[in-house]
């Protein structure tokens, strides 16, 4: 199936990566432009931010359009039929989403770290924290696609997930900026927590109740998983 | 070989949410080796039944088995034991057409040389050479129709269900297709053909069923169909653009109006009369031309749904 979606995508996936690399690295410098000069602080959240917003958005964005699209065309009934496991055809573009968000994730952090001149302390555990933010943002992108059959419906639930990741999750900056009742709702929302536990694999000591947000995503993927399970098994 | 083989539905209704009885108790049984018909009007059934089928709907009541399969109880071997082509486009439009063949077929779990080699054979017998390299996005639809068929044929499942497969096609590879439909049947598959299309129908299928609201009205070989019409003759009418439809002589036995088409079966003993009688009208200016011929399933078809076969034609019956 990676075969498959690779070769489904592959006039797609050059620009989704340009995009990613556009929405990461364009980011994190095109806020810099804000500030004459950027603190440190500040720098280390935007650069440690944006390339989270990569992992989600490459799960999150492009699954439920193209099966939106696939909705509209009738097509989705056949790729329904095909003999495939769900769980298969979902590890299959889970791969596919990881392989085109990393090379922005790199390019974002290296670009990034340039600009502002940091010093980032990528630890281990930068594995298993991107792996579960991609796969959480592709769960939810699962989600969406295949639990909200109203193809437009659809395509407007991912496009307003990641309006609240940019501007209502502390992604990109500390949740201590956000009104107390958002930060509160935030602690069970899962983007701030995927930034939370990228970002202690990135850079010491910005991080703080890691174990918890390992819960709250792993949560959210298991929660999503669910929701696909149920969406792709349930016969009306 | 698990069971007889037989694909078989046992009563299967479906009943909507919204309270449409989309499926009525429908029965059917199907042999390996057999092409089976299913045609109907819009709206009849027949894409609810294949969906049952396939485990993408859930009947209402009723068994639907291949075999020692219960494909109710087991969507994911229904998946695996069928084939489908669905009306709409396969989704290929980022594919090369052999690489797309192949991938399916790969996907449906066969070796790469057989689905290779296989799939060499269909764009051999389907006459697609010229566009085995081309992107699905650059192929005409019905181009695309035929790499869908290969798609789905290239590894057959036990039931192979094509819905509309000639949609698109020209006069020369239909008859491709249907010659490789004939040999997915031969080589033991249950085929199920869904169509609109009479005329092809009559010619490609062993057995069909008539569905209408839901239910199965008719059933049996394309000459048993159509025994209801022996001894008679199809009398078909050309109306002249912006006249009305000439009154019916007391010899029709039945006549129905598809567009200008006014199509109305006689006896046979009412040959010369009718031949008069089209003559007079034409004379007259109400119609251009006419044409005596052997009645089809077409017409066993439309006495029986009252419905036309085309799917984009107007229809106004005005008899039988």
């Amino acid at each position: 199936m990676v075969a498959w979606d690779l070769a489904d995508f592959r006039l797609y996936l050059p620009v989704l990566g340009a995009v990613l690399i556009l929405q990461g690295a364009g980011f994190a410098l095109g806020m810099g432009l804000l500030f004459s000069k950027m603190p440190e602080a500040a720098a280390v959240f935007l650069v440690t931010g944006a390339p989270v917003m990569n992992l989600i958005t490459a799960g999150l964005i492009f699954e439920p359009q193209v099966v939106a699209e696939q909705r509209i065309r009738g097509s989705y009934e056949f790729l329904q039929s095909l003999p495939v496991p769900r769980s298969a055809a979902a590890l299959a573009w889970y791969t596919v989403a990881l392989g085109t968000a990393l090379p922005a994730v790199a390019l974002t952090l290296v670009t990034g770290e340039a600009r502002y001149h940091l010093n980032l302390t990528v630890t281990p555990m930068v594995v298993p924290a991107m792996l579960l933010t991609c796969l959480t943002g592709v769960l939810l992108g699962l989600a969406i696609a295949h639990g909200i059959t109203v193809p437009m419906a659809a395509m407007l639930a991912s496009t307003t997930l990641i309006f609240v990741m940019f501007g209502f999750s502390p992604v990109a900056f500390p949740a201590a900026q956000l009104p107390g009742w958002l930060a509160a709702v935030n602690q069970w929302l899962p983007f701030g927590s995927m930034a939370t536990i990228v970002r202690a694999a990135l850079a010491n000591g910005v991080a703080s109740g890691v174990p918890r947000a390992y819960l709250v995503v792993a949560a959210w993927a298991a929660g999503s998983a669910l929701v696909v399970a149920w969406a792709q098994g349930h016969r009306r | 070989m698990d069971g007889d083989g037989l694909f078989r539905t046992d009563s299967v209704t479906k009943v909507y949410p919204n309270g449409i009885r989309a499926n009525d108790g429908i029965s059917l049984h199907v042999a390996p080796g057999e092409v089976y018909g299913l045609l109907g009007p819009n709206g009849a059934g027949k894409t609810t039944l294949v969906k049952q089928v396939i485990g993408l709907l859930k009947p209402t009541s009723g068994r639907i088995t291949l075999g020692a399969h219960d494909l109710v109880a087991d969507p994911a071997a229904a998946r695996q034991l069928c084939s489908y082509l669905p009306q709409a486009q396969v989704p290929i439009d980022s594919f090369r057409a052999r690489e797309a063949i192949v991938l399916c077929g790969r996907v449906r779990g066969g070796g790469r040389a057989s689905v290779e080699r296989r799939a060499d054979e269909l764009i051999e017998a389907l006459d697609l050479g010229e566009w085995r390299n081309k992107r699905g996005l650059g192929l005409s639809g019905g181009v695309k129709r035929l790499v869908g068929f290969a798609m789905v044929t290239v590894c057959p499942g036990r039931l192979v269900i094509l819905d509309e497969p000639t949609n698109d096609v020209d006069p020369l590879r239909r008859r491709l297709l249907w010659e490789q439909v004939r040999q997915v049947g031969d080589q033991g598959a249950v085929v199920l053909l869904v169509t609109h299309n009479v005329l092809e129908a009559e010619k490609a299928v062993d057995r069909l069923a008539v569905i209408d609201n839901g239910r199965v009205i008719a059933e049996g070989t394309p000459s048993a169909m159509k025994a209801r019409d022996r001894g008679r003759l199809r009398l078909q009418l050309m109306i002249a653009p912006g006249r009305d439809a000439p009154a019916l002589p007391p010899f029709a036995l039945r006549s129905t109006l598809v567009g200008r088409n006014m199509m109305t079966v006689i006896a046979e003993g009412d040959a010369a009369v009718g031949i008069k009688w089209a003559e007079q009208v034409i004379a007259a200016g109400a119609a251009e031309e006419y044409a005596l011929s052997a009645t089809s399933l077409e017409d066993a078809y439309l006495e029986l749904t009252g419905h036309n076969s085309g799917v984009d034609w107007g229809l106004r019956g005005i008899g039988g």
